[in-house]
């Protein structure tokens, strides 16, 4: 009898197992078949491109859409921009978010409660409430048109939410430590730096991962703020390649999967860290 | 005496908010209330400078298209953060189990996520292109279309639409309630197991309660994220075909930097911010009151 009940356990078991995989396997495909297919367009030569009902496979693959980027669009200068920007943002952020997560959880102070309502207040602002409005501000500060400007902009989102983040963080980290360095003699902006900055290091991982996808990601602001082509972020330049008569689809799928890699591979070597941040303000 | 009156007063903490503070003040509050102020202007920001007062909300709602684009927006959000939680639970549920290669089909189900939403829009514009999309090809193999069709350009174009930004963002809810999910101890399990309880049973009386504070949070988040959205739609339809995917974002970009009627798209813009807050602040109570 009971050896019968386990045997019918262990078939619902794999039954279970069974049912997960196909889940899994179905969503994978989900994911993986519109990908192959930017890699697929970006190997195609030009005449495969605009073969109607061709061929899905790439008939002879050749990788000039991979060298025409570099050397008939700049692409060098526009990943340089972007680059450029964003980790200037992300850097503000972290730096101002550190000292921020620190300062909100080891003191006391009046009008903490209403600062800490005032983060979560400005991570809910629609950006497209600041569109207009930093269109003309930017130019009455002489930072219209500019990558300076756009920076601006990015900071202005990479803030409320990586303070938000580290806020979270410093709270898992426990108060004793402090106390037992002020004893030791340490001075505060010691203990910040040589004590729970290394603790929250996960946090600052997580928050900077984020603030930098953000900020690599972000199409709206950079588009109509800056018209200069020069100055061109790659999400943009990838973006304009879309409005050509002709269409380059393998030039572009070229592009657009030089922009996402680094992302990927960031996303792989610190996906623990990621994961732990992201959900940290969820799960207390 | 001093010893209390010094402790009342610590600088310390306000010296280590100031950089956000100030920050905060200068890029969020000060462009917001440069917003408000624009918003009750008649204004092209260089030559003309109205004060018309309310008149940009009220011809916001008098207008219809910008009433029907809001509708349009609340389909829009409804119909993705439904696709978010629905493909987000069922993925999640799939890989609560640890099984081998569980962590390998995580890190390849949150690649879209990753993704830059211009690469996302162009890719799936390419798919679905009229002549040399992949999509009519897979099809007219089968033989399910007979001849190519403009996907875009049809009222399958919101469909496509929702379908590409479920793609795009179903991850950021899968993460969290896999992370709600490893909250809800084994031994509530087990105990509605000798309870005799089922599986519908369990789910629903038992890891949907437990896990409901995470997944509010996620849902709210994700609901105010995409009522704004912006990239995709204007990269995959511009709105079109005709208004049919013309959301808010959309309809404001275009009164600013089409028409340049930059008032009524700082109004429009408020209007965003109040429906936002509304949301959220609705599905709190709605969420809180269930427990």
């Amino acid at each position: 009898m009971s050896k019968k009940k386990n045997s019918s356990v262990a078939r619902h078991k794999t039954a279970q197992g069974i049912l997960s995989y196909f889940i899994m396997i179905a969503g994978a495909c989900m994911v993986i078949f519109p990908i192959l297919w930017m890699a697929i367009t970006a190997v195609k030569d030009d005449a495969e491109i605009y073969q109607m009902n061709g061929a899905i496979l790439p008939q002879a693959p050749v990788a000039t859409s991979f060298i025409r980027i570099w050397r008939d669009y700049d692409f060098i200068r526009y990943f340089g921009n972007s680059l450029i920007v964003t980790l200037i943002a992300v850097l503000v952020a972290l730096v101002a978010s550190a000292l921020t997560g620190y300062g909100a959880t080891r003191f006391n102070f009046r009008g903490k409660k209403t600062f800490l309502s005032f983060i979560l207040m400005t991570q809910m602002f629609p950006s497209i409430m600041l569109l207009v409005p930093y269109y003309k501000i930017l130019s009455i500060y002489g930072l219209g048109n500019s990558l300076p400007g756009l920076c601006v902009v990015y900071i202005s989102f990479t803030i409320p939410f990586c303070s938000w983040m580290m806020v979270g963080y410093y709270r898992t980290i426990p108060v004793d430590l402090d106390e037992q360095a002020a004893i030791d003699g340490a001075s505060r902006i010691q203990t910040f730096l040589k004590i729970t900055l290394p603790l929250v290091r996960p946090g600052l991982v997580s928050s900077a991962i984020y603030a930098f996808i953000t900020c690599w990601n972000e199409y709206m602001f950079a588009a109509i703020l800056l018209t200069n082509d020069k100055l061109k972020t790659a999400a943009v330049a990838i973006a304009e390649m879309n409005g050509y008569y002709r269409i380059a689809w393998n030039d572009m799928m070229a592009a657009s999967l030089v922009a996402s890699v680094p992302l990927i591979v960031a996303f792989i070597f610190m996906q623990k860290s990621f994961i732990s941040g992201l959900t940290a303000g969820a799960v207390k | 005496m001093t010893n209390k009156t010094k402790n009342r007063f610590n600088m310390t903490p306000y010296l280590f908010i100031a950089p956000v503070f100030i920050l905060l003040a200068a890029l969020v509050v000060y462009p917001i209330c440069y917003a408000l102020y624009l918003s009750v202007l008649d204004t092209n920001l260089t030559t003309r400078w109205d004060f018309v007062g309310l008149k940009n909300y009220i011809s916001i709602f008098k207008n219809g298209n910008m009433v029907k684009s809001l509708l349009t927006t609340f389909e829009f959000t409804v119909v993705v953060v439904a696709g978010h939680l629905v493909l987000g639970t069922v993925l999640a549920l799939a890989m609560n189990k640890k099984r081998p290669g569980v962590s390998a089909f995580r890190t390849i189900l949150i690649i879209p996520w990753l993704l830059p939403d211009v690469v996302v829009a162009l890719l799936y514009k390419w798919i679905f292109n009229a002549n040399y999309g992949v999509f009519n090809t897979i099809l007219l193999r089968f033989g399910i279309i007979q001849k190519n069709q403009a996907w875009l350009s049809t009222s399958m174009a919101f469909i496509i639409l929702a379908v590409v930004c479920i793609w795009k963002g179903y991850a950021l809810i899968m993460v969290n309630i896999m992370a709600g999910l490893q909250s809800v101890p084994e031994d509530i399990y087990e105990a509605a197991d000798l309870d005799g309880a089922n599986k519908w049973q369990t789910f629903f009386k038992i890891t949907v309660p437990t896990i409901k504070p995470v997944i509010a949070t996620a849902v709210i988040l994700d609901t105010v994220w995409w009522f704004k959205h912006y990239t995709i739609i204007k990269l995959l339809t511009d709105g079109g075909p005709g208004n049919t995917t013309s959301t808010v974002s959309i309809s404001i970009q275009k009164e600013a930097f089409t028409y340049h009627n930059y008032g009524t798209a700082a109004a429009g813009a408020g209007i965003v911010f109040i429906v936002c807050w509304l949301i959220s602040k609705i599905m709190r109570r709605i969420m809180d009151s269930n427990e």
